[in-house]
């Protein structure tokens, strides 16, 4: 990627990683010493806020005196349950537990610089450097994502937008970039000749919206093509002959509301046969099947649950399994129960708590309460910024490397956990026949009281992130004003 | 100069470049002369729609190359069943390919258009258990062990066994505790009507709750098997109360300070949450999670707390 990185990053290790929704999250399973993470030092919680020794804290302060650790991070709660069965879960979970602690106890700060909390500042120069070299020519190894490079043109341009870099400049090279990646029968493929596939329209439309510069997308014809992925199930296929999951409904409902295309199925599509005739028909009974026992939402129907997407749902079960998604100690989220922590699930379930606050009946005063925000701020800025003066990128964890779709995540993640978005519930839901659901979301930024507590200084906030788009709250009302009037 | 212009099979196609849209593309990769050649191959062929015997070598080629392009597969796959080929042959290199690349997407979607029109999944489960040798929460081959169970019905061929023995090398594999869910629960909850399960079923159901108890006595610290339990007895829709007497065991209010798991004190709280009378209790229990035992949802367990209706708790 960017000659800065490209020295000692070879992509060839990095490429399974870059390019899959699932990548190797296990480390390798055997027993390398690590022992279950003891307590520190002893089972006296205050002996391990930066007082290791007896008497060192009466020894002068050299600098500034540490801030005091969070609960969760107290020796106290990290020495509970240690007596439980070792398996290869346990032992995975160990690993990622010690390679995480020193940095989110502040013993190992990476040399970045602190802010007034103790807490690495958001090092936004060097992210913003990674993002924009993830636009320069890519060596041959980097095959790898030619059918989803689109991603690339999303996480790059909405990374920078959290960070405020104008991405203007890209504005015209994406228009000629993306221009062969569009078919004539609606859609757009990962590169010149592919078939059309919902992630990569997904990831296509998101960066034009961004860039605005929707006018490049053929409506019409993206409405004909959604229509031939809408299944007599309900739910979508990802590409015509390909699976049918979670991701196709969720890029399928995402397309055709930034486009505001019309929710009746064209009159070629294969679900009409099956009585349907609106898109979200069978849908809302499709995702349903799709919440298995555990309360989580699985990719397809009985598979396992997996962190994602969220009212044909049992709310305070779904509820229940996102709050157990919050790992202890490290404060991020993992995808699945038992799994390990990954910086990338910080939007996918992070994303989730303003969705399902605007779903609860008995809603606290906003999605704050519902989960720990400084934990996941914590998690973010201690163990997911490439160190290194000049490198910049997020990345899953400490023993990670830094790519542009744990970046643009990781950013996602900070802002749902520094600002506050809230659901307008007697905005319309659907006009003319069009979604307009997902349009009625506002934000607003931290208080001075909030800051503190999630332990970030004014530098270290990021733009709004729209919560359903994971783009700017700005491009989305762009587009909604673009195509209000309908016509195709 | 490449393999397919060389080749005079290929002598009457006229490859057609990739358009790269102007002349500073984003992120443009540069592709070696091998890849861009075969590709420039594939976009003419696919424009004139040909199904033919070389489409299996040239898509065999690209996925050597590039096994996430998906284009590639979903070409191959019309082709295979337009000219009817070997689909046995077609399994053997997909059981390769499959070992190299362990988190592919597409080929798990492509094995199974394969084995379905196949009609018989000979070796399909002992291929599937390798993969889980190497990783055994592998997502997409999850998927498609479910599927193989609907397509052929193998409810009660040895699934359940399965699952046992995963759970037994890692009580915390937590796909596998999902799989003896669809094992156990699947037919029914899709062919509506049956009454089985642990609804319909009291014997299976005592089996399974037995199952997951024992796996909770023997590792109590872990979220899938207290999940299994609790999702038996919600699905069922019996009271909670009943698992009162095992859960006290893990968690009991009465010694704070000897909870064995967090799991346990969430369900001790539901369980006192249910109860008439008990709501303070409940409360207490909360708390205990929100102060000591699980502080980093302490935002959570409050929010749960509010709901019970009850203002402070005499701690």
């Amino acid at each position: 990627m960017s000659p800065l990185v490209r020295k000692d990053d070879d992509p060839r290790n990095t490429l399974e990683e870059l390019l899959q929704q699932s990548r190797i999250e296990e480390l390798t399973s055997e027993h390398d010493g690590y022992e279950d993470v003891e307590p520190a030092h002893s089972s006296t919680a205050h002996d391990f806020n930066g007082h290791p020794f007896p008497g060192n804290h009466l020894q002068p302060a050299r600098t500034q005196a540490k801030p005091p650790l969070p609960p969760w991070l107290q020796a106290a709660t990290l020495g509970l349950f240690h007596e439980d069965l070792t398996t290869t879960t346990t032992q995975a979970q160990a690993k990622v537990t010690k390679e995480c602690l020193p940095h989110l106890t502040g013993q190992d700060t990476s040399g970045f610089e602190l802010n007034s909390h103790g807490l690495p500042h958001l090092r936004r120069t060097q992210h913003a450097a990674f993002l924009h070299a993830q636009f320069e020519p890519l060596p041959a190894p980097y095959v790898a994502i030619d059918a989803s490079r689109p991603w690339f043109f999303y996480w790059v341009l909405s990374g920078l937008s959290a960070l405020g870099e104008d991405i203007n400049p890209y504005r015209e090279p994406l228009i000629a970039t993306v221009r062969p990646l569009q078919n004539p029968t609606g859609g757009f493929g990962g590169g010149h000749g592919q078939l059309s596939h919902c992630a990569c329209s997904y990831a296509t439309i998101l960066a034009l919206t961004i860039a605005d510069a929707l006018h490049v997308v053929d409506r019409r014809a993206t409405w004909h093509w959604l229509g031939t992925l809408k299944q007599p199930d309900g739910g979508f296929r990802m590409a015509i002959g390909a699976e049918e999951d979670i991701r196709g409904a969720y890029c399928a409902m995402t397309m055709l509301t930034l486009l505001n295309l019309p929710l009746e199925l064209p009159p070629d599509s294969l679900a009409r046969t099956a009585g349907l005739t609106r898109f979200t028909d069978k849908l809302g009974e499709w995702i349903s099947h799709c919440q298995t026992y555990e309360g989580g939402i699985a990719g397809a129907p009985t598979n396992e649950a997996h962190g994602a997407i969220p009212r044909y749902l049992d709310v305070p079960a779904l509820l229940a399994w996102l709050a157990a998604r919050q790992t202890q100690p490290e404060g991020g989220f993992q995808g699945r129960q038992e799994k390990l922590v990954d910086a990338c699930y910080s939007h996918w379930v992070g994303g989730c708590w303003a969705l399902i606050t605007a779903a609860l009946q008995q809603p606290p005063r906003n999605s704050a309460a519902l989960w720990n925000r400084a934990a996941l701020v914590r998690y973010l800025l201690t163990c997911c910024q490439q160190p290194g003066k000049k490198k910049g990128g997020m990345r899953d964890k400490p023993s990670t490397r830094p790519d542009a779709y744990h970046t643009l995540y990781s950013l996602a993640g900070l802002s749902h956990a520094q600002n506050v978005f809230t659901y307008n519930a007697r905005a319309p839901t659907t006009g003319e026949g069009r979604s307009l659901a997902a349009f009625n979301w506002a934000a607003r930024g931290p208080s001075k009281e909030e800051m503190r507590e999630l332990g970030v200084d004014e530098e270290d906030l990021v733009n709004f992130v729209h919560p359903v788009f994971v783009i700017p709250m700005a491009a989305v009302e762009r587009a909604r004003q673009e195509f209000e009037d309908g016509t195709l | 100069m490449g393999r397919y212009s060389d080749d005079p099979a290929w002598a009457d196609i006229i490859p057609l470049p990739t358009d790269e849209g102007g002349p500073n593309p984003l992120a443009a990769i540069a592709y070696d002369d091998e890849y861009a050649e075969a590709m420039s191959y594939l976009r003419a062929v696919m424009a004139a729609n040909e199904f033919s015997p070389r489409i299996l070598d040239l898509t065999e080629d690209l996925i050597d190359m590039n096994p996430a392009h998906y284009t590639v597969w979903l070409y191959r796959a019309q082709c295979l069943f337009a000219l009817k080929s070997d689909l046995h042959a077609e399994l053997a290199w997909l059981n390769a390919t499959a070992l190299e690349h362990q988190k592919n997407y597409q080929i798990w979607h492509h094995r199974m258009l394969v084995v379905d029109v196949l009609d018989s999944c000979e070796g399909e489960r002992e291929f599937v258990s390798r993969m889980f040798e190497l990783d055994a929460k592998n997502y997409h081959v999850w998927s498609y062990r479910q599927w193989l169970v609907r397509r052929f019905g193998l409810w009660e061929q040895g699934e359940l066994e399965f699952t046992r023995d995963l759970i037994e090398k890692d009580v915390r594999n937590n796909s596998a505790w999902n799989h003896r869910w669809y094992v156990v629960n699947g037919r029914e909850e899709r062919e509506e009507g049956e009454a089985g399960g642990v609804v319909g079923d009291a014997a299976v159901r005592e089996r399974e709750m037995e199952f997951a108890m024992q796996a909770i006595e023997k590792a109590p610290q872990n979220q899938s098997s207290w999940g299994y339990l609790r999702g038996i007895v919600r699905k069922a829709g019996l009271p909670l109360q009943g698992c009162k007497a095992f859960v006290q065991r893990f968690a009991s209010l009465e010694q704070p300070d000897e909870v064995r798991s967090s799991y346990a004190l969430d369900f001790m709280a539901e369980i006192l949450a249910e109860e008439k009378g008990s709501e303070q209790q409940a409360a207490l229990a909360l708390d205990m999670l929100a102060q000591k035992y699980d502080p980093v949802r302490r935002n959570y367990w409050e929010y749960r707390k509010g709901l019970l209706g009850v203002d402070a708790v005499a701690a």
